[in-house]
């Protein structure tokens, strides 16, 4: 069984995530976005690699989308009503709210540029009629054999991993997710499962980026500074996600200190979305959840409606207004009146895309700007970057990578040369196989097949009853701080070798049973055979009086004499290893030693016959393992006399 | 009668029934059946049921046993044995060796074994029977639950060291998480009360536990971090002094590793730990603070043992990550464990400003106020390096909403050390922006400009001669003193002579002329430094030199000897005059100001100085005993009306005074007490001495006012502590004449009780006039006398109205004078959520619980206090408060104890809804109740602590339907 992944876009780039995966059967399409930066045909995922003839039906199981930002599912009502997919769509309870707010604003957006269109307001209420809803932690059954999950990803409000199952093969899809909390959305949270693929998402695969709370006290000193020397604040954003983030932070800020600056909503968008966010409690941070009995986080004190009579009313505010990075619309016409005044301020996002005004005033000093051939705009307000940004940092992916430890992961919606490298941390931190595949390509990768097996009754009974060891393992470490001469190191470890002590036995055509070892010998019929090794050999004895004429008679007590005279000089001169003086033989570990009587002993060597009155013969029996320990102790009493 | 004995009667003859049937049923060889077991239980909890009646059960249940080995009727049996241990305990003996018998404790069925197990550790009586071996075999049989508890109470076995320790380190190999757990833990507690010395167990045991660091279940690894911990301790202690520092580094970054777990159980457990090692060098330190890793630490690993190399990598950004945590338990926690670590080092102090200075912006103000606390903490510790970049931040902060991070920051500033001009000017202008715009804080704010400006005396010469203009008196000789910001620049100026820098001479004297006259709001705010006489008498000797004089020295070693150590600035000392203002201290209080005014040398009004902050309102004080004394004549005269009016007015005059500063309340309120018993002691004694004979309608109405006298002198005789031998005797004599006037009177007296109260009070002013040697009056001599002779002269216990009213015309009112400072006891009861709206719900004839929300004031712990609740006239019930049980927080009886109480109200009534009164009364030992005896309730009289509280009572069933409707 394998899974194979179609990237479809993000491959190597930031932009219409789609991926198209088939695990054990089922294909799963996940995510369907667009790219903002193309007009043409690149704009969406080319769809016809999933199907030639156009039957996206039988060949996708579901679709799943993650959260509501453009590049995840801009492609969707395009996909669903002029592609023809009728099945079903798969998205958080939040993501399917605010999803056809973003379709519509991008669509007048689009209409406004006089770019054809590429769907209708139609379109975009029948694709929502088609998605599922479906809640955090709620295990779906999509058909008999696929489970998905959703799992809370931070990012935006509605954002969610997810997790998909067709028999013992499993995958998590991250999405876009953040591993740090901010003012309004959590961190992201995951079970620890069994998986073999993870699709992560590495916006920032090689950036670490700093504190929270440095970011926010720039932006707080940077806007608190102008409203109290009496200037008026602008704030483009979005109207979902940065402009409530900010919004509370200021509201804090102002509840704190006690401002009593007006702060204002253009109408419209963001009214409409902080209705929703107020709805949308449970998907928000801990403390927004916590406070949310006393008070709605989303239910602004300080914030008021804008009215466009306000633009050039006298007095210190801070207002929000849409689009974000000053494309257009009412955002343009509030810059355009506050931008010559030097008390002001504008606070731009991290990231605006080349052309617009935002990116224009960032990226240099400016003091004009020319709008149309008619229009200039004298620029000496001052200006503030915001670094906010919903994505995790590398720490953060390597800690989820860690934290799930799947057998693969694939890297998508980054940039290629920074994804090499993480990849490489990946294979060679984690030692997890890492791929970063380009837009249509496939990567297989193996997936995991369970086999059922019985067990014996003795196995599972030895399971049962705890069976530790403890032992002093040895290593020789050399390398222990500065002494030069190496350094024995002994440890007390432990060890329970329940699950080693059984054999998987798989018969033809029976089923695969676990049995004990001990189990083994008796199914297989055999019986066990240990190699053994003899060797006799002569001990030099010193020369007494009373053993000169009994020398060949010796009886059992002078056997137990010598034994224990062995003992004595074993115990002096071996380091390791228990003796054990058995009366008439000598053991340690399983090297065994005895006087031997017998003139013609089939162990003993021809040319070690010696003169026999001042010898005498010792047998020496012992099991593989000990081989050294044997010789050893032969070593010993060969250059010793008893 | 006939109908208990009857039921008694039956009772015994079912008994004797069922044990017939068991005996039979055993004598048959047969099991016993699942009703005579549900029989023998019923007797079992029957407290009625006799001795001899359970020992036959007990039989019955060794025979049964010995007969039967069902598993079933063996839990039953284990069962029936600890209810009959637990119910009665000198039978506990023999249940419980029918416990460990062969059959249960002992038998091959783990489950029983299990079950008996944990009924032996209940009743806490296993130890000998069960010997290591017992104990090893039973862990490794193969019963999970068994070994779990057996490994949870392996402490209470008490056996070997090594013998648990085998079993420890052996189970953290066990397939169940739980079993780890407990395993884990019992390393953990072994490792704390154990002696090791063995560097290989030791390894062996932190190996284990940081292999369980990467297990899957969260308990586990909370447990194996605490595990780490104590066992890396253990480590650092047995590694060689050259390899000390290694070896904790290396315990640190592997506890830091747990600081980015997905578990925020784990997360907290981590930072405990990582506040708990205290060895840890200062690059690694420095690396938890920063994400990217340091060039210093790149390449470097560490390797406390072999085969666990461990990089400083993975402690990066630690603190950096877990600040900005979701949760902010963790983020308090991170704060919290920062806190312990700054101390080591400076670098690392200075690096974690720049955190803490970031968390002032957090959103939960708990976290704030914890970060300010870590900012406390480094300033105590000297760690404190201030940054212009850090500045604005902060003295943010002194603008905050909230006043308990304000009042933590002017904590901060006043410990502060900048070594700028330019900082200095900002941390003053962030206080007056304080103070500008919470003015409430100003008594605050001018101390924190007073420590502030005593810390920085070159600062403070500098900025005063910038803004000496704005404090000099405007045209036409007016001086500007409606301004707080001039106070707060006084306050700054008048700070400089005492610091410890020697070129502060600059400051004009004038200046010192000008805080004169703002002497109140100063000494206010100064109060925990000097006191008002102190403090003008150091702003008159300044005023005078221009130079320092050798008064100043004086004031400036006085401070000092009174703050501890003279060689160390007053700011560093832990416990700062801040954060202890050791006024507040009452037992030092006398000593203090003897000691500071001594050292000031001189010595007129001493007494007057005695009385510290609370002279002017001591003074009034004894003017109004002065007015009382007065208003006696006027009784002894037969004036009670103009009396009373009198002492009404003075009440009226009482009312009136401040109670805010501490101790005051507690004066004021005993000379109301005291004006009010003498009001009640003149209308008796104007109904009692008239000439004219009482009429039948004042007999009631005396007895009326004797009722009020009483409760009055009650009151005054125990709702106050801190009163002198002195003072009490004053008290003690106008309970004697009480005693008197009842005894005067035939017609109202019940003269057994007065007469024992007589003596009985006449005995305690012989016991304080002996302790106090004090010269009793002559009036106490007169009455003692007398109740000698009447003692030893009348066998009858007739009364002599006649010899107690002589004896009452030798009485006088003294003039009452306060010298210490009376502390009230009070108390104050709330049933939080409750009214005629709110009911509580009860049912009828079960008790119901009330929950009382109490606040004790100055309440000993030794006292005894009770709980009166009573419905109506007819049902009056007291529940016993045991202070011991109730936690106290602090250990001085200066304390205020809040706690809530769950008082149980028995007797409910059937009906709909009623209320309760509940009240609170301390137990009087002198005065015993000499009514009938409310079964188990004060043996003394009470005195009421508090008003009355009605409580509403509904039924639960209405409660739930009416508030359906609302």
């Amino acid at each position: 069984m394998a899974i194979d992944c179609l990237v479809l876009g993000a491959g190597q780039e930031v932009g219409k995530s789609c991926m198209v995966v088939s695990i054990n059967g089922k294909r799963i399409m996940f995510d369907c976005g667009m790219h903002m930066g193309y007009t043409d045909s690149r704009r969406y995922p080319d769809f016809s690699l999933i199907s030639k003839t156009g039957d996206f039906d039988n060949a996708l199981t579901c679709v799943i989308v993650t959260h509501f930002h453009l590049d995840h599912i801009g492609a969707l009502p395009y996909f669903t009503e002029v592609c023809g997919y009728k099945g079903p769509i798969y998205m958080t309870y939040p993501t399917k709210a605010l999803a056809p707010l973003m379709l519509e604003d991008y669509r007048k957006n689009m209409d406004r540029r006089g770019e054809d269109e590429q769907f209708t307001s139609d379109h975009i209420a029948e694709c929502m009629k088609k998605v599922i809803p479906v809640n955090l932690k709620q295990t779906v059954q999509v058909d008999k054999d696929l489970q998905i999950r959703a799992y809370y990803a931070g990012h935006v409000i509605g954002a969610a991993m997810f997790y998909a199952k067709v028999g013992d093969a499993a995958m998590v899809y991250t999405g876009d997710y953040n591993m740090t909390p901010d003012r309004h959305l959590g961190a992201a949270q995951i079970d620890r499962l069994q998986l073999d693929l993870l699709i992560t998402e590495s916006t920032y695969a090689t950036t670490i980026r700093d504190s929270r709370y440095g970011r926010e006290r720039e932006f707080l000193k940077a806007v608190h500074n102008c409203v109290a020397a009496g200037g008026k604040v602008l704030i483009p954003t979005f109207a979902l996600g940065r402009a409530q983030e900010l919004c509370i932070l200021l509201e804090d800020y102002w509840e704190r200190m006690n401002l009593k600056v007006p702060i204002y909503f253009s109408a419209g968008l963001t009214i409409q979305a902080n209705m929703y966010y107020k709805m949308l409690i449970n998907w928000t941070s801990q403390k927004i959840k916590e406070t949310y009995a006393t008070h709605n986080a989303f239910d602004f004190k300080n914030v008021r409606n804008f009215d466009r009579s306000l633009i050039n009313a006298p007095g210190p505010c801070v207002l929000f207004a849409t689009p974000g990075m000053i494309v257009g619309g009412f955002s343009l016409k509030v810059f355009m009146q506050w931008a010559p005044s030097e008390n002001n301020l504008v606070t731009l996002p991290g990231y605006c895309v080349a052309g617009t005004i935002g990116h224009k005033l960032m990226s240099g000093k400016l003091t004009k700007i020319d709008l149309d051939k008619d229009t200039q705009i004298n620029v000496r307000c001052q200006i503030h970057q915001l670094s906010f940004s919903p994505h995790t940092d590398a720490k953060g992916i390597m800690d989820l990578v860690k934290f799930l430890s799947p057998k693969h992961a694939i890297l998508v919606h980054g940039e290629k040369p920074k994804m090499a490298t993480l990849k490489e941390r990946i294979q060679s931190e984690l030692g997890i196989q890492c791929y970063c595949p380009a837009n249509n390509e496939t990567v297989t990768i193996p997936s995991t097949h369970y086999v059922k097996a019985d067990a014996s009754g003795t196995f599972i009974r030895s399971c049962l009853n705890p069976n530790f060891k403890f032992s002093t393992c040895s290593s020789t470490d050399k390398s222990y701080l500065d002494s030069n001469k190496s350094k024995a190191v002994s440890r007390l470890s432990v060890s329970d070798d329940r699950a080693t002590e059984g054999i998987l036995v798989v018969e033809k055509g029976k089923k695969a049973k676990v049995i004990h070892q001990d189990e083994f010998l008796h199914m297989l019929g055999e019986k066990k055979h240990e190699i053994q090794f003899a060797y006799c050999f002569p001990m030099h004895m010193a020369r007494t009086e009373d053993l000169s004429s009994t020398s060949h008679m010796l009886c059992s007590f002078d056997k137990c004499t010598l034994i224990s005279r062995l003992s004595m000089i074993l115990s002096d001169e071996l380091s390791e290893g228990n003796i054990l003086d058995l009366g008439e033989e000598l053991q340690v570990e399983s090297f065994r030693v005895s006087v031997c009587s017998s003139d013609n002993c089939p162990h003993r060597l021809s040319s070690s016959l010696q003169n026999g009155s001042e010898s005498v013969f010792f047998c020496c029996h012992w099991s593989v393992a000990d081989e050294k320990l044997a010789w050893k102790i032969i070593s010993i009493m060969k250059n010793s006399t008893l | 009668m006939g109908r208990v004995a009857e039921l008694e009667r039956r009772q015994s003859a079912m008994e004797l029934h069922v044990i017939n049937s068991i005996q039979q049923s055993l004598d048959n060889n047969q099991p016993l059946s699942f009703q005579a077991l549900a029989s023998l239980r019923s007797l079992i909890i029957n407290p009625a049921t006799p001795d001899s009646t359970l020992s036959s059960v007990l039989d019955a249940l060794t025979r049964s046993l010995q007969l039967n080995r069902d598993p079933v009727f063996l839990h039953h049996a284990v069962k029936l044995l600890s209810d009959l241990a637990s119910h009665r305990p000198h039978l506990s003996p023999f249940a419980l060796d029918l416990l460990r018998s062969d059959s249960l404790f002992s038998s091959a069925s783990p489950r029983l074994v299990g079950e008996s197990l944990s009924v032996l550790l209940s009743l806490a009586s296993i130890g000998n029977d069960m010997d290591a071996a017992r104990f090893v075999s039973l862990c490794l049989g193969p019963s999970v639950s068994v070994r779990q508890c057996l490994l949870r109470n392996a402490e209470k076995l008490v056996f070997r060291e090594s013998v648990l320790l085998a079993v420890f380190l052996g189970f953290t190999r066990d397939p169940y998480p739980y079993v780890r757990k407990e395993a884990l833990d019992g390393l953990v507690k072994l490792c704390k009360n154990g002696d090791f010395d063995d560097r290989d167990v030791i390894e062996g045991c932190y190996c284990r536990a940081v292999e369980l660091l990467r297990d899957a279940e969260n308990y586990v690894r909370s447990a194996a971090v605490r595990a780490v911990c104590e066992w890396g301790r253990l480590l650092v202690i047995c590694s060689e002094d050259m390899n000390k520092q290694d070896s904790s580094d290396a315990v640190f970054i592997q506890l830091g590793c747990m600081v980015r777990d997905m578990s925020l159980d784990v997360r907290l457990e981590a930072f405990e730990a990582l506040g708990k090692i205290g060895l840890v060098s200062e690059d690694i330190l420095l690396q938890t603070l920063s994400k990217k890793v340091l060039g210093i630490n790149k390449d470097k690993a560490y390797k406390p043992i072999e085969g666990l190399d461990i990089s400083v990598s993975a402690v990066a950004g630690a603190y950096i990550h877990r600040l900005e945590d979701e949760f902010s338990e963790v983020r308090m926690s991170a704060c919290y464990s920062l806190r312990t670590l700054t101390v080591f080092s400076l670098r690392f102090a200075c690096e974690a400003l720049n955190l803490m200075m970031d968390m002032l912006n957090d959103d939960s103000t708990v976290s704030r106020l914890q970060a300010l606390d870590t900012i406390h903490h480094m300033a105590t510790s000297d760690h404190l390096k201030v940054e212009k970049i850090h500045i604005h931040r902060f003295l943010s902060v002194l603008v905050d909403s909230s006043s308990v991070i304000r009042s933590m920051t002017r904590k901060i500033l006043k410990l502060a050390k900048l070594p700028q001009f330019e900082l200095f000017k900002l941390c003053i202008d962030g206080l007056l922006g304080n103070l500008e715009i919470y003015p409430q804080d100003e008594a605050d704010v001018l101390s924190a400009l007073f420590h502030f400006g005593r810390n920085h005396g070159k600062f403070t010469v500098h900025i005063i001669e910038e803004v000496a203009p704005e404090m000099e008196p405007a045209s036409g000789g007016k001086l500007s003193f409606d301004s707080t910001r001039v106070a707060a620049f006084l306050v700054l100026a008048i700070s400089a002579p005492l610091s410890h820098e020697k070129d502060v001479s600059a400051i004009p004297p004038r200046i010192f002329s000008y805080a004169v006259t703002w002497l109140g709001r100063i000494s206010y705010g100064l109060s925990d430094i000097m006191n008002q006489e102190k403090l003008l008498a150091y702003l008159s000797e300044c005023s005078r030199s221009s130079t320092i004089s050798l008064a100043d020295f004086k004031i400036n070693e006085a401070l000092l000897t009174v703050e501890g150590d003279a060689s160390i600035p007053l700011c560093s000392k832990v416990d700062s005059p801040v954060s202890m203002p050791f006024w507040k201290d009452s037992g030092g209080i006398s000593d203090y100001h003897h000691q500071e005014f001594l050292s000031l040398g001189k010595s007129a009004a001493h007494a007057e100085y005695e009385l510290g902050e609370h002279s002017e309102l001591r003074k009034y004080v004894n003017l109004i005993f002065k007015k009382v004394k007065d208003s006696w004549s006027l009784v002894e005269l037969g004036c009670t009306t103009e009396a009373c009016k009198g002492i009404r007015a003075c009440k009226e005059e009482v009312a009136s005074f401040t109670t805010e500063s501490p101790g005051s309340f507690g004066a004021v309120a005993f000379t109301l007490q005291y004006l009010q018993v003498i009001e009640m002691l003149a209308k008796v004694w104007g109904h009692l001495r008239a000439t004219k004979m009482l009429n039948p309608n004042g007999v009631g109405k005396l007895e009326l006012l004797f009722a009020k006298l009483d409760r009055r002198l009650r009151e005054i005789s125990n709702r106050f502590i801190g009163l002198s031998k002195g003072e009490e005797l004053q008290i003690l004599d106008l309970v004697l004449v009480a005693c008197l006037l009842r005894l005067s009177k035939v017609e109202i007296c019940c003269c057994n009780a007065a007469m024992k109260l007589l003596s009985s009070t006449v005995a305690h002013v012989e016991y304080l006039h002996k302790e106090g040697s004090i010269e009793p009056s002559n009036f106490v001599t007169e009455v003692k006398k007398s109740l000698h002779d009447a003692d030893s002269s009348s066998s009858s216990s007739s009364c002599q109205p006649l010899l107690f009213k002589k004896l009452l015309d030798s009485f006088s009112l003294q003039q009452f004078v306060l010298y210490g400072t009376p502390r009230s006891v009070h108390a104050e009861l709330a049933v939080p959520g409750n009214d005629s709206e709110n009911p509580l719900p009860f049912i009828p004839g079960i008790p119901a619980s009330i929950p009382l929300a109490i606040t004790l004031h100055n309440v000993l712990t030794e006292s005894r206090l009770w709980v009166r609740i009573s419905m109506g006239e007819e049902s009056t019930q007291f529940v016993f408060l045991d202070l011991n049980l109730i936690r106290n927080k602090k250990r001085s009886i200066n304390v205020v104890r809040e706690f809530t109480f769950v008082a149980p109200f028995y007797r409910t009534p059937k009906a709909v809804s009623f209320t309760v009164r509940a009240s609170l009364g301390l137990e009087c030992f002198r005065e015993n109740v000499d009514r009938v005896k409310v079964f188990g309730g004060p043996k003394c009289e009470l005195t009421y602590l508090c008003p009355e509280k009605e409580i509403f009572l509904c039924k639960s069933t209405e409660c739930k339907s009416k508030s359906a409707f609302t």
